[in-house]
């Protein structure tokens, strides 16, 4: 992968040129407390020392709401316009939240394509950018504070400059339209890129132990932890809406007051809603909390390694930041692991 | 097909659904394309006191006897009953003293003149009736009424979102008062379809909406302690517009 650099006090010109390839979004801050990501016109707006944006980039690529087709009794079915053609640039997306996007990409890439979200992926270019783990960060335990591909640019913040890490020839496109921007790399970058390397994990101070985690959980599955946590837990949503990987959505239909035509819709599910298992006929294969949040558990760490061979959290620390209940994935996982030695 | 036959009926309240109803300007006249509305006594001068009707829609909670007896009468009438806001749903803001005897909280705010009428703990609809669908919200949302009108008119029973207000604000991806600001929020354990509307101006939920199904009253409570709330702040939050909803009243009974 090619290599250059970018001297800070280029970013500006950079992020101007950028806009040749599309709409830019990127993480601002609303308040001091969060951050998130949003359409911006000027470099300045950009909050580049972000810990992590209150909602993942996923919001664009899976809206909260979304339509799917209109309805209506004459004409059947019509497809809503999506904007298909806009393209549009993610820019300053951690490491995690592009192993999210990737882990979005292998479940709407299965046995059924969502074409819907692949249209708007392909629309969408990602720029990568660096950055330093807080106390509810355990990316390095999930294997994700580092990212080879799902990226179009990946900018390391080494001080003075950003190494900037060339991934696909839309990358390189960018790179060549403002070349004047952009240095070689000499040895002294190098040295700098591994101190910083190394001085970023000494910031981790969260880990969870994944080695056999998903015959751990097998063996754990009726452990009393999960009526705990059932106990705390308020099936308030906010850890799944919050989270890069939770891809479950709803499908309604909102009628017109024609009493003729209506849209279909989906909203983003969360398998804490007490109706998330409700079925036809008025069973819940979940009605008790326990089992919920249990299953957001397996899911994420036992479910998914099945099916895709690893786990669908990436360590972004949000569901540990958004839980009123102080519910603590991590805390979790350390728990069923030492109980099952106990 | 004929259009189905209405009633919008208010017990005690503050006629803020019957208003919200009025302020559907713009759809006003596709509703009245849609639905007979035969008694609407806020609205109309004409009404019809007998007829069968396909729909009731009753806002208010019963606080007084002769209410019991209308909304009976109403109920008989009526294939199916709609309650409308969080005082026909949960008793409303009318409830929130019920733990106090009528006789006392009359004494207190009308003085002599209190005794000239009767009135009873406030109660939500269903406390006497069948309630087939509940729409709360104080006042309840626009949105939320126009799109159970057109459910209704499909012949489906509308699907609201049962999570909680938590859920919306997520999404609108507001600094969470509750925990960044250890604000005495009810998001938790309230049920959405406001759009977070408090949490999105920077005010924490106050609970308008009543409680979500399956509110984990316990939990909300414990978290609002740790943040330093007594536990008189928290109950009389928790009692402001839903007293008489069955999970705040289990809680209370066991502390
Ligand atoms: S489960 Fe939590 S830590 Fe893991 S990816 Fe989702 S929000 Fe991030
Ligand atoms: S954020 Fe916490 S309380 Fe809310 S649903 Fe998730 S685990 Fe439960
Ligand atoms: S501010 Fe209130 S409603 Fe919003 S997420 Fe926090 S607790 Fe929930
Ligand atoms: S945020 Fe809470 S208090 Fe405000 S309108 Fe919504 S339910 Fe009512």
């Amino acid at each position: 992968m090619q290599i250059v650099k970018l001297p800070k006090q280029n970013l500006d010109k950079f992020i101007k040129s950028l806009s040749k390839f599309g709409q830019i979004y990127a993480p601002i801050k609303k308040d001091a407390n969060t951050s998130l990501f949003s359409k911006i016109e000027d470099s300045s707006q950009i909050d580049l020392g972000y810990n992590r944006t209150l909602l993942p980039p996923k919001k664009y690529l899976l809206p909260p709401i979304d339509s799917m087709f209109r309805f209506s009794a004459e004409a059947g079915y019509e497809e809503v316009e999506h904007g298909v053609d806009e393209k549009s640039i993610l820019f300053g997306v951690h490491s995690c939240d592009i192993h999210g996007l990737r882990i979005l990409d292998l479940v709407f890439s299965g046995r059924y394509v969502d074409n819907h979200y692949f249209t708007g992926r392909k629309n969408t270019s990602i720029i990568g950018l660096s950055c330093i783990p807080d106390d509810m960060c355990f990316c390095r335990s999930m294997g994700t504070d580092f990212v080879e591909n799902g990226f179009d640019l990946f900018l390391s913040d080494i001080d003075q400059s950003y190494l900037v890490r060339i991934a696909t020839s839309l990358g390189d496109d960018m790179v060549r339209a403002s070349q004047s921007l952009f240095k070689e790399v000499g040895k002294e970058e190098i040295e700098k890129h591994k101190k910083k390397s190394n001085e970023m994990q000494k910031h981790f101070k969260t880990d969870i132990e994944l080695y056999n985690l998903p015959e751990i959980m097998d063996l754990e599955y009726e452990s009393k932890t999960w009526e705990e946590i059932g106990e705390k837990c308020l099936s308030c949503g906010s850890c799944s809406m919050v989270c890069p990987t939770c891809y479950c959505y709803d499908v309604f239909d909102e009628l017109s007051l024609d009493g003729k035509t209506g849209e279909r819709k989906t909203r983003w599910d969360s398998c804490l809603f007490e109706d998330y298992a409700l079925v036809a006929g008025g069973t819940n294969f979940r009605s008790e909390r326990s089992a919920r949040v249990k299953n957001r558990y397996f899911h994420k760490h036992r479910g998914f390694v099945a099916q895709y061979g690893k786990p669908s959290c990436v360590g972004c620390g949000r569901c540990i930041q958004s839980c009123p209940a102080k519910i603590n994935v991590v805390e979790v996982i350390t728990k069923i692991r030492s109980d099952a030695y106990v | 097909m004929s259009k189905p036959k209405i009633g919008i009926f208010g017990m005690t309240g503050c006629a803020g659904e019957q208003i919200v109803i009025l302020n559907c300007e713009d759809e006003l006249m596709d509703i009245l394309k849609l639905l007979d509305i035969r008694s609407f006594h806020t609205a109309m001068s004409k009404n019809d006191e007998k007829c069968s009707l396909d729909i009731a829609f009753v806002e208010g909670a019963l606080v007084h006897p002769e209410e019991e007896i209308s909304l009976k009468e109403i109920r008989k009438r009526s294939r199916l009953l709609i309650a409308l806001g969080t005082c026909a749903v949960w008793g409303g803001v009318a409830a929130m003293k019920n733990e106090v005897s009528r006789q006392r909280l009359k004494d207190i705010v009308y003085g002599s003149p209190g005794r000239i009428f009767k009135s009873i703990p406030a109660q939500p609809l269903h406390s006497l009736v069948k309630v087939d669908f509940s729409i709360s919200g104080c006042p309840i949302e626009k949105e939320q009424f126009l799109q159970a009108v057109a459910s209704l008119v499909h012949g489906d029973i509308p699907v609201l979102p049962k999570y909680a207000v938590c859920t919306e604000c997520k999404i609108n991806e507001n600094t969470c008062l509750l925990l960044e600001k250890s604000e005495l929020c009810l998001g938790p354990i309230t049920i959405a379809g406001c759009n977070a509307r408090c949490a999105n101006c920077g005010i924490p939920c106050s609970g308008c909406r009543g409680p979500v199904e399956e509110a984990n009253i316990a939990s909300e409570v414990e978290i609002l302690e740790e943040r330093g709330f007594t536990l008189r702040d928290i109950y009389n939050q928790l009692r402001t517009f839903a007293g008489p909803a069955e999970a705040i009243q289990t809680h209370l009974a066991k502390r």
